[in-house]
């Protein structure tokens, strides 16, 4: 069964349509990158697969392993296994990234009726999984994103996607704004993760994140369509020629 | 009506054994009370507050007791003097373990022991002829606290100021009277904790003076989780000299009608003075506070940070007051005043108020009045916490500023378990 199948994908926001018929299957095991310019949608579909209250779908149709995506409520798609690592992640002063986690371990665990981790069982793992993201004990003491710099962010995201462990982890822009070893970090974080049955959807504009996450496909999206779908190599052939063959077909 | 009982209270009172000074104190104070009457809102300092349901009550005198058991509040118990209904309880306090140079005791008990130690300092900074609610104390006030530290004296244990409200011919009045008198290089933490049995009918009409010598380090606390039908008014008076540094931390959980005043007279130099606050506020709460920082003497700091979360048709008005006088050059002042409203339903009023008079001073304030982010409750969402549960987790990290600030780890604690009680409660509603 595939883990994710977006049919016929409509969506928008106040009224306003932004989606224009998605059609995207990601299997088990499977990277799909997504690129595109500017303002074609590529964060309203992940945020759309997140469950963002303000984005509403208008037609088609959204499985997850099988399941209606749409009668889950956003964190409920994140227990079942759908991790979003923002575009641009928020802060939120006033709590610990340790309290975070933890608290988003324990309630995904409590959603799955599992146990959930002491204190002891939870820093155990925190120490398993920080050393492949560079997060210093520093970041973990500091609250949620608060005066990171855009790059500890990002490393923060893969971090809470590695504690998580989801089954489907939609990565928005990651790799902007990241030096070129941060790039490298991020892309070990996800390669950590990959498995026969996880699947990713990496949204990118550039071909060096490619290099190291390697992708089984790569989708072209325009103006809310995917326009073209292909292989590796198409994220080489756009990075050479750009969006030029696809904008200005609706004209921006 | 009750100006009329209180006066009637006053005019009929046993006449205690008391040194003239406090007699003549005493008379003035009520002959003002009778003079002022009740605040009304038409009053500029009491705008938002309207506290004709208490003017309008007739309060019995405090009788009876406390009938519920005192709960181990952790961290706070080496220390602590007692009050029930206002009047002192031997059986819940503790003050075996204090230093030489410390005294604590109840206010009657050095009235009857040793008045001259509160001569010239008691009703010295709370003043009865401007404010009814400080003149009614002084007319009215059986007990309270008294806290004294010698030169140098330091007390690393918090001193926990228990009063509790039980059982009594309801609705009862408690006007209870603190004196803290902070030697030279003196230190301690005082907790003022006020407490009510669920549901009864009372009024605490609480005034506090403290006197920080200079060079001394004085933290204060006050926990305020009286019944949800009590009235609690304190009037916080303080004096600091050189080189002191005054701590506040304000906690407001209880009662349906509620004012902190709170002044702080910086007069010497080089003095800190803290004066921060978290109100949690549901139903139809209403509390005020105004606080006032006056600064009179060059190189002083003040920072105010107040903070309010406020659910259903809970009101909140805070007015913040600072007053730089032209000798005070290189003031340093900042004040925030943040307020969360959790529902359509609730107010607040925030008004800075800023007197400068010095010109090389540094003065900040700033006031917000807002509510929990979409985007901020989407991210926690989709790290699986429901959104009821990340409400919660906001809110309390909105709040979470304030406890940071509290240097006494008992304090910290015993508060953000109230808190997290609280928003618990206040998600199940
Ligand atoms: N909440 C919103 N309110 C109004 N318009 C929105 C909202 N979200 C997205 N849009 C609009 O929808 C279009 C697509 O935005 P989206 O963020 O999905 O683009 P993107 O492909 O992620 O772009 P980028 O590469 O710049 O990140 C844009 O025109 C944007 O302005
Ligand atoms: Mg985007």
């Amino acid at each position: 069964m595939a883990l994710l199948e977006i049919k016929d994908l409509h969506a928008g926001v106040e009224g306003i349509p932004i989606l224009k018929g998605i059609n995207l299957t990601i299997d088990p095991g499977e990277v799909h990158a997504v690129m595109g310019p500017n303002g074609s949608g590529k964060s309203t579909l992940s945020n759309v697969l997140a469950g963002h209250e303000a984005y509403k779908v208008t037609r088609g149709e959204i499985l997850f392993g099988g399941k209606d995506l749409q009668e889950l409520a956003a964190h409920e798609r994140a227990c079942a296994g759908l991790f979003l690592a923002f575009q641009y992640p928020v802060e939120i002063p006033g709590i610990s990234n340790m309290y975070f986690l933890k608290a988003a371990v324990n309630a995904v665990r409590e959603y799955r009726g599992e146990e959930p981790l002491d204190a002891m069982d939870f820093i155990e793992l925190v120490e398993a999984k920080k050393s492949v993201m560079k997060i210093r004990d520093e970041l973990l003491a500091r609250a949620v994103n608060s005066g990171f710099s855009g790059g500890e962010k990002k490393r923060n995201e893969i971090f809470q996607m590695a504690m998580l462990e989801p089954t489907l982890g939609i990565l928005d822009e990651t790799d902007s704004g990241l030096d070129i070893d941060a790039l490298k970090i991020v892309a070990d974080g996800v390669n950590a993760l990959r498995s026969p049955d996880r699947g990713f959807l990496v949204i990118t504009h550039y071909q060096r994140l490619l290099d190291y996450i390697i992708p089984d496909h790569v989708h072209v999206m325009v103006h809310g369509r995917i326009v073209k779908s292909g292989g590796k190599e198409l994220a080489l052939e756009l990075e050479d020629e750009g969006y030029a063959s696809w904008n200005g077909e609706e004209g921006l | 009506m009750s100006l009329d009982s209180i006066i009637e209270r006053y005019r009929n009172r046993a006449v205690a054994d008391e040194p003239a000074w406090l007699k003549a104190m005493r008379d003035a104070a009520i002959a003002d009370f009778e003079r002022l009457g009740f605040p009304t809102s038409k009053e500029e300092l009491w705008r938002f507050t309207n506290v004709t349901p208490l003017a309008e009550q007739r309060f019995e005198a405090a009788s009876n007791g406390w009938k519920t058991d005192v709960r181990d509040f952790q961290g706070l118990e080496t220390v602590r003097i007692a009050f029930v209904n206002g009047i002192f309880s031997a059986e819940h306090s503790h003050l075996e373990a204090l230093p030489d140079g410390a005294t604590i005791q109840s206010l009657t008990a050095v009235l009857s022991e040793d008045p001259v130690r509160l001569q010239g300092r008691l009703g010295e900074l709370a003043d009865a002829g401007s404010n009814a609610f400080v003149a009614a104390n002084t007319a009215l006030f059986a007990d309270g606290a008294y806290i004294e530290l010698a030169e140098g004296v330091v007390l690393d244990a918090p001193i926990h100021l228990l009063f509790m409200a039980g059982d009594g011919d309801e609705p009862f009045a408690v006007h209870t009277r603190n004196l803290i008198v902070g030697g030279k290089n003196s230190r301690a933490t005082v907790v003022e904790h006020y407490i009510g049995a669920a549901g009864i009918a009372y009024w605490t009409n609480a005034v506090t003076e403290v006197f920080a010598d200079q060079g001394a380090q004085l933290d204060h606390y006050k926990i305020q989780q009286e019944s949800g039908r009590a009235y609690h008014f304190q009037t916080l008076e303080v004096s600091q000299q050189a080189g002191s540094r005054f701590t506040n931390h304000a906690v407001t959980f209880g009662s349906v009608l509620g004012r902190d005043d709170i002044r702080c007279n910086l007069g010497g130099e080089a003095v800190e003075s803290v004066c921060n606050g978290l109100y949690l506020l549901t139903d139809g709460q209403h509390f005020d506070t105004h606080t006032f920082i006056d600064h009179e003497k060059p190189n002083c700091n003040s920072h105010e940070l107040y903070k309010g979360i406020l659910n259903k048709k809970a009101h909140a008005v805070f007015c913040g007051r600072i007053m730089v006088r032209p000798d005070a050059q290189k003031t340093d002042a900042v004040q925030s005043n943040k307020n969360l409203l959790l529902s359509r339903g609730a107010k607040v009023n925030s008004l800075p108020q800023l007197e400068i008079y010095a010109d090389d001073v540094k003065c900040t304030h700033g006031a917000t009045i807002g509510e929990l982010s979409d985007e901020s409750l989407f991210y926690l969402q989709t790290r699986g916490i429901s959104r009821g549960r990340a409400r919660s987790l906001l809110t309390y990290a909105f709040a979470n500023e304030v406890l940071d600030a509290m240097p006494c780890a008992a304090v910290k604690d015993y508060v953000e378990e109230l808190m997290l009680a609280w928003l618990q409660s206040e998600a199940e509603a």
